[in-house]
């Protein structure tokens, strides 16, 4: 046989393959759901979960025991910022606790009796603050809120006390050196902006590997002897062509799912959005071929195709934290960074992030894009291996 | 009589199937473990330590040097590059190498020393809240000890003392009290709810998969002859076993987290075992529920799985129900996760009576009810459904 009949063959096979994974996708409602309805439907839910950011009007009890101006100066105060509500005067510690207890409030300013007197005094002044810890941003509200507005009746006690002549002297009284703090690439320090281009990625690696074992698991059920590939059809035969033309397929789909997720949903939910589509698309290339392959090793671990569901459903939390978007990746212990390795949504979240939120070019993620690109290669070769296996036993029970 | 020996015969045949099937065993025991190692050993550290961070010094002044010291000595920051410009620290923030820098501007310390407000920046990345705020913290820290600095020297000079120069640098103080996480431990917060989430999400799904599986491969009418086709007796065998490893299963785990590595609670025994007891049933009724709404083991299964993964964002303890869109608020109600974190975190870690929170623990048991609306169903789909793969 010549070589251009053999690759014409070949190329056949692919394309044939291809179509027939494809038909098993959209018969089969479970791979559609995970394939389709998964990366369609949940960025919006997530998206629309976080869409407020950051929570505002924390509520908080006062108890305030000095009943002077300045105690009631500093609760006004607190309570026109926009991260903390005054919702109740307690009388004492006790009320107040029984309200944090009833949910009704997430902290209290105790304000001493002897607040006012002291600050008079020219001795230090002390405002306690309770915080109920259940919610960490709640926490922060609560003491952040307290923290910044008695550094600000500080300073404005200083300014008193000094005795200046001018405006000018004033400001360099309440602050002899001004600080400015700029948060970046999320200036409203919200959470959705944060989060949400991790959860995004990861949605697209979990929806791929999803479809992939289930559509594994139900041609293992539907195959005699529990293999992944039919025995007896003349197309599959070969290793190579099995896996390119199932790639074609859930590439299809991949890239779809891909634009939506990483172009259409920050546009809709107006997330950071500073990456150029041409860098995007060479990191995104990568990683939707890396989570292919990934699908296609792992789902040969699959004997039920309820199975790889169990697997990677529990995955998908571990996995967010080893892409260091919750917990900073400087704090991720070796050996846990070593095992994020073994997945393309650490090093595809980490990617996307940096070109989509940080505006970051393709140079300066060259280091992600590299290893995004050598888990290809690798899954690719395990992918092989694995219907290499597949396709000998399929020839020998063919045989036999 | 004749109902106990019928439960206690289906809890041996399930325990058999337990068995059996590997998937079970990784469910409920190896995955649990390895969860619970992974975000104890993932968190150990409490609080993010040692961040990376950058600092462009123009100044080069003796105070300068200070303040740069000072920062790397502080808890959360070490500072790790010195850049020449801030476009070179910006672009080291691109490539994930710092979370923030300080740019302390040419002429500062004198500027400082004159009297003349100088401006020091300090930028840091919000891409990673937890990185970013503790930054920013310590680099706000830094740039009061740094106003301050100035007027201490003054103060001292002409004669104050120490407690003056408190007094006066800061004339109202905030006296903190962290309630049940006075480290503001992260793990603490963080492990205490992702655990129980990822495990009664494998309870609820491994309830509808126990039940599927009966109608997968057509053992379902054997089952229901055990129980004289009475559905309350079969389904109670079969989830005894479920519901007793479980429960070892989540006090192993309290007992290594509250035990041996000591995690903060304020609340009695009582109320961890009152809780757990809730918490598995609650879960194990949604997943029966789940599959009586859907008598197919497929959906059954990808239902609970997409609303056990919704219900770890739905539970509000990273992001809060409060700061939710009205619907979502209402919805929050449908997930039992969410009623687990709230009564875990009035009742075990903050002590407070369970009447307060009543609210929860009703829709806890409705929750364990739920199967009862679909029992009718999930029987006819034993009896009469064919499987179709």
């Amino acid at each position: 046989m010549s070589i251009f009949r053999k690759l014409k063959e070949h190329f056949v096979d692919v394309l044939y393959i291809w179509r027939q994974e494809m038909k098993q996708v959209v018969m089969d409602e479970g791979v559609l759901m995970f394939l389709v309805v998964l990366p369609l439907g949940y960025p919006l839910l997530y998206s629309w979960i976080y869409n407020n950011e950051a929570l505002r009007e924390t509520p908080v009890a006062v108890v305030d025991q000095s009943h002077s101006a300045l105690s009631r100066q500093f609760i006004y105060d607190c309570d026109a910022t926009p991260d903390v509500h005054v919702k109740y005067y307690a009388q004492d510690l006790d009320e107040a606790r029984s309200l944090v207890s009833r949910q009704l409030v997430k902290g209290i300013y105790l304000i001493p009796s002897d607040f006012a007197d002291r600050v008079n005094r020219g001795e230090q002044a002390t405002v306690s603050v309770y915080c109920d810890m259940s919610l960490m941003l709640a926490y922060k509200s609560v003491y952040q809120t307290a923290m910044v507005e008695s550094m600000r009746l500080g300073a404005g006690i200083n300014i008193k006390r000094a005795g200046n002549y001018t405006k000018h002297e004033d400001a360099i009284t309440a602050q002899p050196l001004i600080v400015d703090g700029i948060a970046m690439y999320n200036p409203l320090g919200g959470y959705g902006s944060c989060v949400l281009p991790a959860v995004l990625m990861l949605i697209l690696q979990q929806a791929i590997a999803l479809g992939i074992g289930m559509s594994a698991g139900t041609a293992r059920e539907r195959n005699r002897n529990g293999l992944l590939i039919p025995d007896d059809d003349p197309h599959y035969r070969g290793a190579y062509r099995i896996v390119w033309g199932k790639a074609l397929c859930y590439g299809m789909i991949g890239a779809v799912a891909a634009a939506y997720i990483s172009m259409a949903i920050p546009h809709m939910f107006s997330f950071p959005q500073l990456g150029d589509w041409r860098t995007l698309l060479l990191m995104l290339l990568p990683y939707i071929m890396a989570s292919i392959f990934f699908g296609m090793t792992v789902s040969c671990l699959v004997r039920y195709r309820e199975n790889v569901m169990l697997l990677m459903v529990f995955v998908s939390v571990p996995l967010l934290f080893l892409t260091g978007v919750s917990w900073p990746q400087s704090s991720i212990p070796s050996y846990w960074q070593g095992v994020s390795w073994l997945f393309p949504s650490t090093f595809g979240v980490r990617a996307f992030i940096r070109a989509n939120s940080m505006g970051a070019t393709v140079s300066q993620i060259l280091p992600e894009i590299r290893i995004l690109w050598i888990q290809a290669a690798a899954y690719l070769g395990m992918a092989c291996l694995v219907y290499r296996y597949q396709f000998r036993m399929a020839r020998k029970y063919a045989n036999d | 009589m004749k109902y106990i020996s019928q439960i206690f015969d289906i809890a041996l045949r399930e325990l058999n199937i337990l068995r059996k099937n590997r998937i079970y065993g990784f469910c409920m025991l190896v995955f649990p473990v390895l969860l619970v190692f992974f975000f104890t050993t993932m968190l150990d550290e409490g609080v993010p330590q040692d961040l990376p961070i950058g600092v462009v010094d123009q100044d080069n002044s003796a105070m300068s040097r200070g303040l740069v010291r000072t920062l790397d000595a502080m808890q959360n920051s070490r500072v790790e590059y010195r850049f020449a410009s801030v476009t070179e620290a910006r672009c080291a923030m691109q490539e994930g190498k710092v979370y923030a820098f300080l740019y302390i501007p040419k002429g500062t310390a004198s500027k400082l020393l004159a009297g003349r407000q100088p401006e020091i920046s300090f930028y840091y990345t919000m891409t990673c809240m937890t990185a970013g705020s503790m930054a920013s913290k310590d680099l706000k820290t830094l740039g009061t000890l740094g106003s301050a600095a100035v007027g201490q020297a003054m103060l001292s000079a002409k004669g104050a003392t120490p407690d003056q120069i408190k007094a006066a640098l800061q004339p109202v103080t905030i006296d903190a009290h962290m309630i049940a996480n006075p480290q503001s431990s992260y793990n603490y917060s963080l492990t205490t709810v992702f655990v129980p989430g990822i495990l009664m999400l494998f309870m609820a799904l491994l309830s509808a998969y126990a039940v599927g599986m009966e109608m997968k491969f057509d053992t379902g009418k054997e089952w229901l002859a055990r129980a004289d086709n009475n559905i309350v007796v079969a389904f109670l065998g079969k989830f005894l076993v479920h519901a007793l490893v479980f429960f070892f299963v989540i006090f192993v785990y309290q007992y290594y987290i509250f035990n041996v590595l000591h995690f903060p609670r304020l609340g009695g025994v009582w109320s961890i075992v009152r809780l757990t007891i809730l918490q598995v049933a609650s879960s194990l009724g949604f997943g029966a529920f789940a599959f009586g709404l859907m008598p197919s083991l497929r959906m059954s299964m990808s239902i609970s799985s997409l609303w056990s993964v919704l219900s770890i964002s739905m539970c509000g303890s990273a992001f809060p129900v409060a700061g939710m869109d009205p619907p979502l608020q209402a919805m929050s109600w449908l997930f039992p996760l969410r009623h687990y974190w709230m009564m875990y975190q009035a009742t075990v870690l903050n002590g407070f009576p369970v009447i307060d929170v009543w609210f929860h623990l009703v829709a806890l048991v409705a929750f364990t009810l739920l199967p009862w609306l679909v029992l009718r169903k999930i029987k006819n789909a034993m009896l009469n459904y064919v499987y179709i793969p």
